[in-house]
């Protein structure tokens, strides 16, 4: 248990800047989870955490104590490797038991807490293997397994299911998140997957470009994206984003306008949730276009309406699939509505 | 890829040659240690002796032979036990290393084993002179750690530089300090390393002869490669007690080199880390 500040953490390789100053605070007993394309910075704010690079610039602080100088096996975390970081040589049982062979805990409990560890990630009967003969989402749940059966002041766990299968994911993840819990252990989480970010978290942090660019709540980021590349990262299918205008209190498409609460800018970004548009009559619509795809996907049907250049999703009832080339009319909710500066990407302030 | 059917034909043709080729020494030296004394330069020369015989060895194997066996055998094990103890703590520095001085360090090392022996035998005869160390088995030792040490460095560099360091990193992590994760992680895993740089060594310095030559006088320090210098006298070379004794000299060589060999092919670290 612990609570864990970053203060204008950065860090560079050579003159490739991986991470800008991040300033954090994790309060004791989140589930943070730290969400970004691939290649921001994730994995490296996580070693750095972990004591395993150097920062270029700022402090680490765990409990209020400042631990850049602390070797890795003193700051009392656990880690799960995005590679897994598995010892070949020694059996799975062995390998999750390790953290407890040097902290001296022998025989029958280390036994039973291995047990316990392995039949947490369903690999009981596994434990006389070697990492060679498992398979690769095997191999990622051991690695699970041996962060699990610490008692630390923090996990951190680097894409600990991106290798799973899609079930065993959703029951790992259910899982993780009980165990969290249970245990209240303040947990930081790598992931680039949105729905497992959206699912584990207390708090999302979005890293992109060595930056952090929205740090909020699932709900909070889900409702209100602070830029386009939050917008168009975040939900499935993300939000639609159509470019265009502002005049006059209207956003204005060659397809249409519609009515929004912004100043005038020339060039502006709507963004539009897929399950916030109604079909319209073309007649008294916002937006005017054409049905490209219509695809039913169990609960609902998923249409892409072309508007000028633009595809949009639009979230409709599982039996309101429409031909494609039909004329179709779009109505936004009101008050759903989200609206971009066109040159910057950012949702410009809320004027009072 | 797949060669084609004369490709192959050719290759394996070519590497039988080159088999033969290195052999047909180490046959002769069976085939001449298997011959009655009048044989070996019996004119038409025979590849086989007609009548072999052991009376080569029961003679080659005389009480020397056998002391000249335990001096080898003492300063073999001792540089083999020292250079690949030294060369591992040296090479995992080596290849752990972020400083570019201590990388560059590492050039210095691989530019110790450019030295041809006979040019530094001189240098340290004359301080194992002045240390009083003539003659025993110390001088020998800490001569052929001193030339198989660059090397083995320069090879166990190789095998640590390509375990990945994530292994050690989550040791750390998992609480283990520097001297276990040296144990408990990178020796298991740099065993094929280990082995095949013990092997190299003990070749080595098993078949010594300039050093050996030159630091021992007396009989009861001999090894056996100076040891089968006595079959070559001043009026003639008893060649078949001299071969008797040379395969006698390699057979360990062999045996070990035989049994250790499939530590030689790596892939210890299979299902570490992903990828
Ligand atoms: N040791 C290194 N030397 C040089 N560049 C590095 C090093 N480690 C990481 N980088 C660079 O830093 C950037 C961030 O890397 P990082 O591993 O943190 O990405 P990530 O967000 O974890 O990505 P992924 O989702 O693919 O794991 C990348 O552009 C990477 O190429
Ligand atoms: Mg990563």
């Amino acid at each position: 248990m612990a609570s864990v500040a970053l203060r204008g953490l950065g860090k560079r390789f050579g003159t490739f800047t991986a991470l800008e100053s991040v300033d954090l605070s994790i309060p004791d007993g989140e589930f943070l989870v730290l969400l970004g394309p691939s290649g921001c910075g994730k994995t490296t704010v996580m070693r750095m955490i972990a004591g395993l690079e150097e920062p270029s610039c700022g402090d680490i602080l765990i409990d209020g104590q400042r631990v850049n100088d602390l070797a890795a096996r003193d700051r009392d975390l656990a880690m799960v490797f995005q590679n897994y970081a598995l010892y070949p040589h020694m059996t799975v049982g062995q390998n999750i038991g390790y953290p407890l062979k040097i902290k001296r805990i022998k025989g029958e409990e280390r036994q039973r807490r291995v047990q316990e560890a392995a039949d947490k990630v369903e690999l009981g009967h596994l434990l006389a293997r070697k990492p060679a003969e498992l398979s690769g989402g095997q191999r990622q749940r051991v690695a699970l397994a041996r962060a699990l059966i610490r008692t630390p002041r923090l996990f951190l766990m680097d894409e600990p299911l991106s290798n799973l299968d899609a079930k065993l994911r959703t029951v790992m993840r259910a899982q993780l998140k009980h165990l969290q819990r249970e245990l209240a252990t303040t947990t930081i989480y790598v992931t680039h997957d949105q729905v497992e970010a959206m699912t584990l978290a207390d708090r999302i942090v979005i890293l992109n470009d060595a930056r952090i660019q929205q740090i909020g709540t699932p709900a909070e980021i889900y409702a209100r994206p602070a830029n386009v590349f939050i917008a168009g990262f975040i939900g499935s299918p993300p939000m639609n984003l159509i470019e265009g205008r502002i005049e006059n209190g209207r956003f204005v498409h060659a397809a249409g306008a519609v009515g929004v609460t912004a100043a005038d800018r020339a060039r502006a970004v709507l963004g539009l949730r897929p399950e916030d548009i109604a079909l319209a009559d073309p007649a008294d619509a916002d937006l005017v276009g054409e049905v490209y795809a219509s695809e039913l996907i169990g609960d609902h049907t998923l249409l892409s309406i072309r508007i000028g250049q633009t595809l949009v999703a639009v979230k409709v009832a599982p039996d309101g699939g429409l031909p494609i080339g039909t004329k179709a009319g779009l109505k936004a909710s009101t008050g759903k509505l989200h609206v971009f500066d066109g040159e910057s990407g950012e949702r410009p302030p809320v004027r009072q | 890829m797949r060669r084609s059917l004369p490709a192959r034909f050719g290759l394996a043709l070519l590497q039988m040659a080159v088999a033969a080729f290195v052999l047909i020494p180490f046959f002769w030296m069976l085939s001449v240690s298997l011959k009655p004394t009048t044989e070996p330069f019996a004119i038409p020369a025979r590849l086989w002796p007609e009548a072999p015989t052991l009376a080569n060895y029961v003679t080659a194997f005389r009480p020397e032979f056998r002391d000249y066996f335990l001096n080898s055998v003492v300063v073999s094990l001792s540089t083999v036990a020292i250079t690949v103890t030294l060369g591992l703590l040296a090479a995992y520095a080596f290849s752990r290393a972020r400083l570019l001085v201590i990388t560059g360090l590492m050039s210095l090392v691989v530019l110790a084993q450019m030295f041809p022996h006979s040019a530094i035998i001189i240098p340290i005869y004359k301080m194992m002179r002045a240390a009083d160390l003539l003659n025993t088995y110390t001088s020998l030792i800490v001569a052929y750690v001193s030339v198989t040490l660059p090397v083995a460095i320069w090879m166990l560099h190789g095998f640590l530089a390509k375990l990945p360091v994530s292994l050690e990193e989550a040791a750390n992590i998992d609480g283990a300090g520097p001297i276990r994760v040296f144990w408990e992680i990178v020796v298991p895993l740099a065993r094929p390393g280990i082995i095949a740089t013990a092997v190299y060594v003990l070749i080595v310095t098993w078949q010594e002869f300039l050093f050996a030559l030159s630091f021992t006088s007396s009989k009861a320090m001999r090894t056996l490669p100076v040891g089968l210098n006595d079959f070559i006298g001043q009026y003639g070379i008893r060649y078949g007690e001299l071969m008797a004794s040379s395969v006698m000299v390699s057979v360990p060589v062999v045996a070990v080199f035989f049994l250790l060999q499939r530590y030689f092919v790596a892939g210890l670290t299979a299902g570490a880390v992903k990828g």
